[in-house]
């Protein structure tokens, strides 16, 4: 014991005068983590993106579509331009074709537009006619952007959809039956609900279908028998009322940044991964200089070389997921002490691991470079794999399953176990016991294949 | 005190050792000449417990050395091939890692470090990380930290290479110290200058194989010639190389001729031929034979090949 703790002492001493090495388990993690939360802005109060490019062209006069593009000016997820400006510095309205060049050119302020056309509702087509024109960079800002753009839609603009459906009842039924129709349905609303006829149906004909009137606020008191109806109140968000969904957080309601525990606990795993992968193929070099041979001529077994390895990385993982975990605190408000003894727990288990992946490296690689490349090939594709970069939910189905047979999974399932769930130990074994089964699994590979190998000789 | 009985040691197809047999007295300063790949380092790394072998004994004052014999080992030490120092830990932490591994600890282990820094003159400089000294700095460090507990036999494999002929001397002087002092060395090298100044027995290895064993003088008597002369290849000297026929054995290149009597040939008759031709003292020159000639002769190749 007592050589496996000079070696361990030896190699923190190395460790501690090394800058470059210090540097890189503690600086430049703290900063890229950082650099990293703010490009997800973990800190923003408010969600989603914004600012987004979206160029609009509306050739109607359909006041609707006039108050749809007030609508979009007003979504901050996008940054409405209409205009184009010339040559000359003035300004003139955007046209279909100017947004087809301006695509065609890249022009990245010009990468999703929408074309309202001067016949928005038409006579013979049940649904809008609305052009979306893009030049995307990923599906997923596509997407965003249509759900959104339909959100706004939808929001703000129905009646854009009930003139639709009135153009559709004039060609089916004919102008003098669709009137008609029209009429009853308005005399049947206000004797029901009070109002008066004839301005009812002139929603109904613009499209308005009574939803303003149906749209009131729900603590507005019933009219009186004979008194005139209270004016309703309307609420744009008509629809989003409709489709009534109560969200309520179960796990994790009262955790301050969910998003940065996941950003920290994701990047810190790989950057420890990236050092202990560094440490374990110092082997290498020890090998190299031939200090193995004057460590093995003197008292010092193979296996007190590799005890004190293990342990060193450990020490050094726990203590650089600590720091890093402490850093999130600090900068994104992660709640890290109230849950340190079991979060210290999981990062000596998470170093545990990784510090077998690394040693596994440097048992079955031929030098430090071969190792060196195979470790950065494999940390890229655990930490893409297992959820560091991007939420596994995200992937394929295929993906998500191969996502579980990585250390860096686990490890955050872990982390999220403690910070976002608040398990105790004993929710957490599971966990814990695949992380020491992937721990002494590997270990067991790189020693044997160090018995089996040269490293030592 | 060491004592190797038929040691065989191969990787793979290869026979590194080949039945070596060797002891090696209390006290001396032992060395192991061979060309590189002679089975020198496998011999050392053999009696430092780092291999074992496949055939064969190895015992240190009777005990047998092996891998897993800890409390041997603790009464040798080794100065690896390479500077096998941590470069960016000072001279101070390297000695005080590498002496804490025998048991060292304390006062003890500070007075040692003290010592061996002074002993190789690097105590000015000892806080500082060891990538920053010279080569012949580094061999030196690397020569104490295998001397700090005392061990009974010191293995020095190839300890001089790289070193400017300064430091060089430097670690001679101090192993011949050390050697004085009771010390007993195995020095492995492929100088035939460094094993003929240094060594008191010397063995004589190549393709794993010990071709001979013993004192300078005991080797270099096995050579077939005890002299060799040397003379100037030109029309003067021509008459004379008829008159040596049968006399030993004559060999020309680079415009000189080479003369190695045989055995028993007495050189009075070599300068009666000279001076009856006339050809003055000064174009002969008489050596003796080098262990390089012995090498050659019993190996058929030079040691640097």
């Amino acid at each position: 014991m007592r050589s496996i703790l000079v070696l361990l002492r030896k190699d923190f001493t190395n460790f501690f005068r090394n800058k470059a090495a210090l540097s890189l388990t503690f600086i430049v993690p703290f900063a890229l983590i950082y650099l990293f939360g703010q490009i997800f802005g973990v800190n923003r109060k408010d969600s989603g993106p914004t600012g987004i490019p979206f160029a609009v062209v509306n050739a109607s006069t359909n006041p609707a579509a006039a108050r749809l593009v007030d609508a979009l000016r007003a979504e901050k997820s996008f940054h409405v331009i209409t205009e184009r400006v010339q040559p000359d510095k003035t300004r003139r309205p955007l046209t279909e074709a100017d947004l087809r060049a301006l695509m065609q050119e890249a022009d990245p302020d010009f990468r999703f537009a929408l074309v309202i056309p001067a016949d928005v509702v038409r006579e013979d087509e049940f649904d809008l006619h609305l052009r979306v024109l893009s030049n995307p960079r990923n599906e997923i800002e596509t997407q965003t952007v249509n759900g959104i753009l339909q959100k706004a839609i939808f929001s703000n603009v129905p009646e854009l959809l009930g003139q639709s459906l009135q153009a559709q009842a004039r060609k089916v039924l004919g102008q003098p039956r669709a009137q008609e129709f029209n009429r009853r349905i308005s005399g049947t609303i206000a004797d029901t609900f009070g109002g008066d006829p004839a301005a009812i149906q002139r929603d109904i004909e613009a499209g308005d279908l009574t939803l303003r009137r149906l749209d009131t606020e729900p603590e507005a008191a019933p009219p009186a028998p004979g008194d005139a109806p209270a004016p309703a109140k309307a609420n744009p968000d008509f629809f989003s009322r409709m489709v009534r969904i109560d969200t309520e957080q179960v796990v994790g309601a009262n955790v301050k940044s969910p998003g940065a525990t996941r950003i920290v606990g994701g990047w810190a795993m790989q950057f420890l991964l990236f050092a202990l992968s560094a440490s374990a193929t110092s082997l290498f070099r020890e090998r190299d200089f031939g200090i193995f041979q004057r460590l093995l001529a003197a008292p010092v077994t193979r296996a007190q070389i590799l005890w004190s390895k293990f342990l060193y990385g450990i020490c050094i993982g726990l203590l650089q997921l600590i720091v890093l975990f402490f850093a999130g605190s600090v900068l994104f408000g992660i709640e890290v002490l109230p849950h340190l003894p079991l979060l210290m727990v999981v990062c000596v288990f998470a170093a545990a691991t990784c510090t077998a992946f690394g040693m596994l490296l440097a048992a079955v690689a031929p030098n430090a470079e071969a190792a060196s490349g195979l470790a950065t090939f494999l940390i890229l594709l655990m930490s893409a794999l297992g959820g560091a970069w991007f939420p596994v939910s995200i992937m394929p189905q295929f993906i998500q399953q191969l996502s579980k047979l990585t250390l860096v999974y686990w490890s955050m399932e872990g982390f999220s176990s403690v910070l976002w769930a608040g398990h105790g130990l004993v929710q957490l074994l599971p966990i814990l016991g695949i992380l020491g089964g992937i721990t002494a699994g590997v270990m067991a590979i790189a020693v044997w294949r160090f018995n089996k190998g040269r490293l030592f000789e | 005190m060491l004592s190797l009985q038929a040691v065989t040691k191969r990787y793979g197809s290869l026979t590194a050792l080949d039945g070596v047999s060797l002891d090696i007295a209390r006290g001396e300063f032992f060395g192991l000449l061979g060309p590189n790949g002679a089975g020198k380092s496998t011999l050392m790394s053999l009696v430092a417990g780092l291999r074992a072998p496949d055939a064969g004994t190895l015992t240190l004052d009777g005990q047998p050395l092996s891998a897993a014999s800890a409390q041997a080992r603790l009464g040798l030490g080794l100065v690896p091939q390479h500077v096998a120092l941590y470069p960016e830990l000072s001279a101070d932490q390297n000695l005080r890692i590498f002496g804490s591994l025998y048991g060292l600890r304390g006062t003890v282990l500070r007075e040692r470090i003290d010592a061996a820094l002074t002993a190789v003159q690097l105590n000015d400089r000892r806080r500082e990380p060891v990538k920053n000294y010279s080569g012949g700095m580094q061999r030196r460090l690397n020569l104490v930290a295998a001397l700090l507990h005392r061990p009974k036999l010191l293995l020095c494999d190839e300890p001089t290479v790289g070193v400017d002929p300064q430091s060089r001397n430097a670690i001679f002087e101090y192993l011949e110290s050390l050697n004085r002092e009771g010390l007993t060395i195995i020095y492995s090298t492929h100088y035939m200058e460094e094993a003929t100044r240094l060594c008191s027995r010397i063995g004589i290895i190549d393709h794993g194989r010990l071709h001979a064993l013993g004192t300078l003088d005991e080797l270099l008597l096995q050579l077939p010639f005890e002299d060799e002369i040397t003379f100037p290849e030109t029309a003067a000297t021509a008459p004379l190389l008829p008159l040596l026929a049968g006399s030993g054995t004559l060999a020309t290149s680079e415009q000189t001729h080479r003369f190695r009597p045989a055995t028993g040939y007495r050189l009075s008759d070599f300068f009666a031929h000279t001076e009856k031709l006339g050809l003055p003292p000064r174009l002969f020159t008489s050596q003796r034979p080098t262990l390089e000639a012995l090498f050659l002769h019993l190996t058929g190749r030079t040691l640097r090949e």
